[in-house]
Parts: C-alpha cells; sequence; structure tokens
C-alpha cells in the first residue's frame, strides 16, 4: 500500500520545519533565563520530525534532519556526561555550572552558563528519541531499521 | 600480657563519621594467634601441596585475603566492621571451596555454604543493626559495658544474632555446608573449615554472650541445645564416613558444638575451658587434615577402605597423627586432654545431665578418632585391595608442617602452664572474671576425671569392636534414611525458593500491559493510602479558582467522561491529549509557563506517537467484562487517592517549601532566572542526566521490540 502524500501539506511542513527548528533553538538557548530550555526546545523539534513524517513519510524526515537517531542520542549524552566531567575538571562538583561573560560584537554583553553544553544534551537526547520512535513506529522505516 | 588491650582506631570515611575500630584483648589474641600459627604452617604445607599448579597464586592471594579478614573479624571493636570482615571470609571461603571450578560439585557446595552463610550473615547484620541503634552506639566495648535491656526487639536481635553463628559455624540444623565445603583443596579445608572462619561464630557468641544474657533469658537453653546436639550429630556422622577427610569433616562439626556451647554458654569456667579447647582443636584438627592431605598427595586416595598399612611406608605420618589423634581423642598427657578436663571441669558445675551429654559426644570423638587412625595406618599392605602406590617418604613440607604442629600440641600439653596465663587473660578480657579454670598436666581424682576416662573407656571398647559399631550405624543408617537429611533439607529449600520466585514472577510478571500498570499503581497508592487513612484527612481550605480555572476544570472533566464512554481509540487518544491540554492551560494560568510548554508539546508528540502505534491495532475496542469491572476499581481507587491525597498534602505542610531555597540561589549559584530550568540542568543535574539515559534506553528499545515484529509481520504478508 504505496499512500499519496499531499504536496500541498508535504511543501507547507518543509518550509515551516526551518523556522520551528530555529525555534527550537531559540528555545534552547533562552530557556536558562526565560520559559525553554533543552527539554522543551527538543520537544518542538520532535514535533517538526513527527509533522514532517506525517506529510512526506520517511524521505521528508531525512531531509529536515539528516542524522540516525542512535547518533543523536549517544552524541546527547556524551555532551551531557562531558559537561558534567568538565566542571569536575574545573574543581567544582559534577555538572556544578561555571559561566563565562564576553563582549561579543553585534550581540553586546553575552554570558555563556556552562549548564548550556549540558541542556545541549538533553536537547540532542530528545531529538533522537522523537526520530528513533517515529522511524521505529512508522511502517514504512520497518525495511531500513530504526537507526537509519 | 602487656599493652592489652591494644586500641587503634582508624579513620575511614570520615566524611560518614565511618571510623575503623580495632581493640585486641586477650580473648582476641587467642583466636589471632590460632590464625596465626596454623596460618604459618598451613601456608607453608601449601607450598609445597600445589607445587608448581598454574593456579597457586589465585590459592595464596585468595587465603591470605581470608586471613586478613579473620584477623580483622577478631580484631574489630565495632560491630558493622565484624559484619564486613565476617561476610569477606564468606566470599573467600566461597572462593576457596569452588577451587575446583571445571567441578560441577565442587561449585555447587560453594554455592552450598555461601547460600547458607551469606543468609547467615543477613541475619547477623539485621540483628547488629537492632542491637547498635537500641544501644545507641556499635562500638562493641561499650555495648558490652552497658548492655541493652530484655525487650521483645532485643529478643529478636539476640535470635538474629545466633542464627548468623549458627550457620558460620556449621551448627545443627545448618552443619550441612561443612561437609561439602570438604571440596576445597586440603590446605583450605584445614585452615578455614577446621580451625578458623568456621570459629568466626563460636568467636562471636563468646565475645556477645555476656550482653545476650542480659537481654534474653533463653540464650543460655538455647546455646547449649544447638551445641550438643551438633556434637552428637557430628560425632555419630563421623562413625558413619569413609573418605577420611569427611570423617574429619563431621568431627569437625562435632568440635564446633562442643565449642560453640562452652563459649556460648556465657559462664566463665566453660569460656575457659572453650578457649583451651579451641587452640587445642586448631592444633590437632589442621595437623590431622595435613596428614589427610599428604595421605591423599602420596596414595591418591583418602578412602579408608582402599588404605592399609600406610604406618611402614609413611612412618613420620603415622605418628604425627597419633599424636594428634591422642589430643582429639583426649588422651591423658595431651593438651587436648588438658583443655577437655578443663571443660569438663565447668560442666559438671552444671549439672549432670550436660555432662553426660558431652560424654556421650566424647565417647563418639573417641571412636571416630579410633575409625581414622586404624582405617589409615593400620593394617598391613597385604590387604585384600591392592597396596597404593606410595611413593618414599615426602621429606619436605607436607611433612614438617604437621610435625610443627603436632609439636607445639605436644609441648603446651606436657607443660599447660606455659599457654594457661593466656586463657586466665581471655576469661578476664571477655567476662571480667578472676582466675576461674586450671590447665594441668594431671588434675587429680575429680569428677571431670571420671567421666573423661569412662568415655575413653567406653570409646576404646567402641574402636575394639569396630564391627559392632558398623552394624549399629548401619541400622540407625536406615532409620536415619528416612529422616530429612540437613543436605537434602538445603536442596530442597532451595528448590523450594526457585519454584516459589518462579510462581510468583509468572503472577506478577505476566506479560499483559494492563496488569502491570495496575500492580504499578496499587503498588504506589498503598502505603501512602494506609498513611494517609491512619492520620485521618486534615483537609484545608482551598483556594478557590477564577471564572478561568472552572471553564478549563469542567473541559478537562467533560474530556475525561467522554473518554470512558468511547470505543474508539483514535477517539480515546485524541480526548485523552485534550485532557492534558487542559492541564497545560491550567499549569499556564497559575503562572508555570515552563511546565505548560513542556506539558503542552509532550501531549502533542504522545498523541502523534500513538496514532502511529495505533495503526496497528484494532479501531475500536471492548476489554471483557471482568477486566473492565477491575479497571473501574482501580482507576477509582487511584482517583478517589490522589484527590484526597492532593486535599490533605496542601494543609499538611509543615516544613518550608524546598522551592523557597532554590528560588533564592537559582540566580546566584547558577546564573539562571528561569528556575525551573537550573533545577534540571543544576541543581538536580544528576537526575536528568539519569532521566535522558532512560529516554536514550527506552528509545533503543522500542526500536529493537518494534522494527522486527513490523518487519517480520509484513514479510508474511
Amino acid at each position: 500500500m504505496k499512500r499519496r502524500p499531499s504536496p500541498i501539506l508535504e511543501h507547507g511542513v518543509v518550509a515551516t520545519a526551518g523556522p520551528m527548528l530555529v525555534f527550537s533553538l531559540y528555545l534552547l538557548l533562552a530557556g536558562h533565563n526565560q520559559p525553554g530550555g533543552g527539554f522543551a526546545g527538543g520537544l518542538v523539534a520532535g514535533v517538526t520530525v513527527v509533522l514532517a513524517w506525517a506529510a512526506g513519510g520517511p524521505d521528508t524526515v531525512r531531509r529536515i534532519v539528516p542524522f540516525r537517531s542512535s547518533a543523536l542520542l549517544g552524541l546527547g549524552l556524551i555532551v551531557a556526561t562531558l559537561t558534567g566531567f568538565a566542571s569536575l575538571m574545573a574543581g567544582g562538583a559534577f555538572l556544578e555550572s561555571g559561566y563565562l561573560e564576553r563582549t561579543l560584537p553585534l550581540f553586546g554583553e553575552v554570558k555563556v552558563v556552562s549548564a548550556l553544553g549540558f541542556d545541549l544534551g538533553v536537547y540532542l537526547v530528545v531529538v533522537g528519541m522523537s526520530l528513533g520512535l517515529v522511524r521505529a513506529l512508522g511502517d514504512e522505516a520497518a525495511s531500513d531499521g530504526a537507526g537509519s | 600480657m602487656d599493652g592489652i588491650p591494644y586500641n587503634e582506631s582508624i579513620e575511614w570515611v570520615p566524611s560518614l563519621d565511618l571510623v575503623l575500630d580495632l581493640r585486641v584483648d586477650a580473648y582476641a589474641l587467642v583466636f589471632l594467634s590460632v590464625i596465626a600459627v596454623a596460618g604459618i604452617s598451613i601456608f607453608l604445607y601449601a607450598a609445597r601441596y600445589f607445587g608448581s599448579s598454574p593456579k597457586v597464586g589465585t590459592f595464596a592471594g585468595t587465603m591470605t585475603l581470608f586471613g586478613g579478614a579473620m584477623v580483622g573479624l577478631v580484631a574489630a571493636d565495632h560491630l558493622l566492621a565484624t559484619f564486613l570482615f565476617w561476610e569477606l571470609t564468606t566470599i573467600t571461603s566461597y572462593l576457596l571451596i569452588g577451587y575446583s571450578d571445571q567441578q560441577e560439585s565442587a561449585r555447587s557446595a560453594a554455592l552450598h555454604a555461601a547460600l547458607v552463610t551469606g543468609g547467615g550473615g543477613l541475619a547477623l547484620l539485621a540483628g547488629m543493626v537492632m542491637i547498635g541503634t537500641e544501644a545507641g552506639t556499635f562500638t562493641i566495648s561499650t555495648i558490652l559495658a552497658d548492655p541493652p535491656a530484655a525487650s521483645a526487639a532485643m529478643g529478636v536481635a539476640w535470635a538474629l544474632v545466633l542464627l548468623g553463628a549458627v550457620t558460620k559455624s556449621a551448627q545443627f540444623p545448618f552443619h550441612g555446608w561443612l561437609p561439602g565445603a570438604m571440596a576445597a583443596p586440603t590446605p583450605a579445608s584445614a585452615y578455614l573449615h577446621s580451625a578458623t572462619m568456621v570459629k568466626a561464630g563460636i568467636f562471636l557468641v563468646g565475645r556477645l554472650a555476656p550482653a545476650a544474657l542480659v537481654a534474653a533469658e533463653w540464650w543460655r537453653p538455647a546455646v547449649l541445645g544447638i551445641g550438643f546436639a551438633t556434637m552428637i550429630i557430628g560425632g555419630w556422622q563421623a562413625l558413619r564416613q569413609n573418605d577420611l577427610k569427611l570423617l574429619l569433616a563431621y568431627g569437625t562439626v562435632s568440635q564446633l558444638g562442643f565449642l560453640f556451647l562452652l563459649l556460648g554458654a556465657g559462664d566463665p569456667k566453660l569460656l575457659y575451658g572453650g578457649l583451651a579447647l579451641l587452640v587445642a582443636h586448631a592444633l590437632f584438627k589442621a595437623t590431622l587434615f595435613m596428614v589427610v592431605g599428604t595421605i591423599d598427595h602420596e596414595a591418591g586416595t583418602r578412602d579408608l577402605r582402599r588404605l592399609s598399612g600406610l604406618r611402614t611406608s609413611l612412618p613420620a605420618m603415622f605418628w604425627v597423627a597419633v599424636v594428634a589423634g591422642a589430643s582429639m581423642a583426649a588422651f591423658p598427657l595431651t593438651f587436648g586432654f588438658a583443655a577437655k578436663e578443663a571443660a569438663f571441669d565447668g560442666l559438671v558445675g552444671l549439672g549432670t545431665g550436660l555432662i553426660a551429654v558431652a560424654a556421650v559426644a566424647s565417647i563418639l570423638t573417641v571412636a571416630y578418632t579410633g575409625r581414622f587412625l586404624i582405617g589409615a595406618f593400620g593394617g598391613h599392605h597385604a590387604g585384600h585391595e591392592p597396596a597404593m602406590p606410595v611413593g618414599p617418604s615426602p621429606r619436605n613440607a607436607l611433612v614438617r608442617a604437621p610435625v610443627f604442629l603436632a609439636a607445639v600440641a605436644v609441648v603446651i600439653g606436657l607443660v599447660p602452664g606455659v599457654i594457661a596465663p593466656v586463657f586466665d587473660a581471655g576469661v578476664a578480657a571477655a567476662r571480667e572474671a578472676g582466675t576461674v579454670g586450671k590447665l594441668v598436666l594431671w588434675p587429680g581424682f575429680v569428677p571431670a576425671l571420671g567421666w573423661s576416662m569412662f568415655s575413653l573407656a567406653v570409646g576404646a571398647v567402641l574402636v575394639w569392636r569396630s564391627s559392632l559399631v558398623g552394624r549399629a550405624t548401619d541400622l540407625v543408617g536406615l532409620v536415619s534414611q528416612r529422616l530429612p537429611s540437613a543436605e537434602g533439607s538445603f536442596r530442597r529449600a532451595v528448590a523450594g525458593l526457585l519454584s516459589f520466585a518462579d510462581r510468583s514472577s509468572g503472577l506478577i510478571q505476566s506479560g499483559s500491559l494492563p496488569r502491570y500498570i495496575a500492580i504499578i499503581l496499587l503498588v504506589a497508592i498503598a502505603l501512602p493510602a494506609t498513611a494517609l487513612f491512619r492520620g485521618g484527612v486534615p483537609v484545608g481550605s482551598l483556594a478557590v479558582g477564577g471564572l478561568l480555572e472552572a471553564i478549563l476544570g469542567l473541559l478537562i472533566v467533560a474530556a475525561a467522561i467522554t473518554l470512558l464512554f468511547t470505543t474508539r481509540r483514535f477517539a480515546a487518544i485524541l480526548l485523552l491529549g485534550g485532557v492534558g491540554y487542559g492541564v497545560a492551560a491550567l499549569f499556564a494560568v497559575y503562572g508555570g509557563p515552563d511546565l505548560s510548554l513542556t506539558q503542552l508539546l509532550v501531549e502533542t508528540l504522545v498523541v502523534a506517537l500513538f496514532a502511529l502505534v495505533l495503526r496497528h491495532l484494532p479501531a475500536s475496542f471492548t476489554p471483557p467484562r471482568f477486566e473492565r469491572t477491575m479497571r473501574i476499581l482501580v482507576a477509582v481507587g487511584v482517583a478517589v487517592f490522589v484527590f484526597v491525597g492532593g486535599l490533605t498534602t496542601i494543609s499538611a505542610r509543615q516544613a518550608p517549601p524546598v522551592s523557597d531555597r532554590y528560588l533564592e540561589l537559582s540566580v546566584p549559584e547558577a546564573q539562571g532566572a528561569n528556575v525551573v530550568n537550573v533545577i534540571l540542568v543544576d541543581f538536580r543535574g544528576l537526575d536528568t542526566l539519569g532521566e535522558i539515559t532512560v529516554l536514550a534506553i527506552a528509545t533503543l528499545g522500542v526500536a529493537a521490540l518494534v522494527v522486527p515484529v513490523l518487519k517480520s509481520r509484513r514479510e508474511s504478508s
């Protein structure tokens, strides 16, 4: 049973996918001081993935997020753990926050908190989860495996 | 005896207030010298016994670890440190019994020993924690100085401690593991299962008896009963063995029973005899084990029906065995005799019944000693069996170590005065009593001597008419085969436990998702619900919401009620999502934008993922009537609990909320104004790390479970 995707829906999703992913990154970056964070950001990206699957199937998903879910999961865990160890190396406790303040052109005063690295890990894992679940549960993906 | 008691305190984990308190008093010193003297000779012996076997390093390492644990056990002045070393001896014993790890029998014997002594160790730990909590300290010397008073809880605690000691020291009815442990190489048996590890339980009851007697008046009768039963059963079983090592093992069980009651009864006089007998036993039993090891090594068998005439081929071993055997049978002029006299002297004072039972056990001891000596060394080469291929008499550590131990026994047997002060001090340290016993070459004509001579004479007759004994043991064997044996009961207990585990997991882990959810929910509410009912339900005043909340609440309730009456899966999922959206909106109204945002996104994702799954399921569903009823009951129960619990917890708060502190610290500590995010990535960052790990694993699990199923379904269609 080959399904017939609606071209309008597919193009619409592809067009909005970019802004949605940007929004998800915004949530990730802003999360430390405003509503958002790695989890919420990752979920927005995840919803984008689900939408893409519904509109165009696995090919569309691949166009929008061209990564293997297992790679995202692993990378996320590595980033999160390394952040923890970085705090440890810097003399703090595991996962204790440190921060860097720089003045950048265009942005002005920017404060980067080490917890952002951890949040990035959370973000990647959540995106990886959405991607993995969609590929595993979507019928069409069954032939080429969960992680591909 | 100068510098005794010697105290040493080592900071272990200062941040947890864990200190390793060591205290060596004269009582511990008796055990320490046994551990050291037996240990040194057995190590020398083992070096020759194993020769250049590739596993000799493993063996030596494990034995050293064991020896260290044993030293720690007797030197520790802290209940929990004692327990730690106690368990360490269990583990090393497991490794040593299972030394021949290619043999199934050795592995199962090791497991048997580990399960029995490990299970007893758990009981011991529970008992120790109860005692330590009640006493307000875990320091043994402090507890002994001021023991907790009698109470129901202390009765249980001391029973648990006793259980731990009984299993460790192979007392009836847990003695079954010790003969099995003879699967260990002979040096390990000689060290662990005769001289040291099995004496850990005896050490403990001897150490703690004064405190136990304060709290439990049944302690002494229980110890005496267990000890005597073990003595008789062990002695009797020893008479029936044909394997020299098993004979010694059952003999050890019997002797351990005697030591157990002598040290555990809490009587200074018995303790005196017990300490002397402890040293005597370590000397002669380790010697005899090494003799058996040498015989096994040289003749290739330990079966006394096949051995004969070793007297001529192993003369040194013969004389060593005679000396050690005489000590075991408590023949006059040996140290075993002096020790047993001291013990009997104490028993005479406690009642004729007790000494009579001890005499019966002594008769059995004499009889199995004779069986051992005559079976191994008696007869001639020209027996009905061909002579064993015995090589030239070994002149090395295989001979020297047992000769050394036997010589020590002879010296202190002939001049008991040299060692007697040690036991005086030992008793004084453990019981705060003055000089109570005497250790002499010849006690003079006292009642105890009469009992000794009586048991020696009857034992000698039994040895002389050994065919009578054989017939009697066969006869009793016919009866006792029908009785549960220790080994058989253990096997049945383990099998019963496994089948119980099988059945209970079959019941709980049925593979049915609704049942899993029901069990999880019921267990989760069981305890707090009980507490709620017992504590009453203080329902506080509720903050009444505004119009917006009312509308949202109505929407949620409407969606939930509609959900109950739908039979279409897809509609049910959408309605569930509706409930979730409603709750998310409530969060937003109450000022939790983060929570609300996340809830909204999760609901969206879940509905979408559900939709993917639903394509593989029938469109509508109606569970069977019974299942439906059960689900309604569980759901109503959980709902009522959550409702009442929520009302109660709102009004029951006593401590300031933890969120105050988080709010206060969020910006200065973590440079974040969004406290929810700061909690996730900083304050509770480790939790989050755990959660995302679970997410990753669950995703991989779903992929691993679902993909093959879908694949095979596609291939079959």
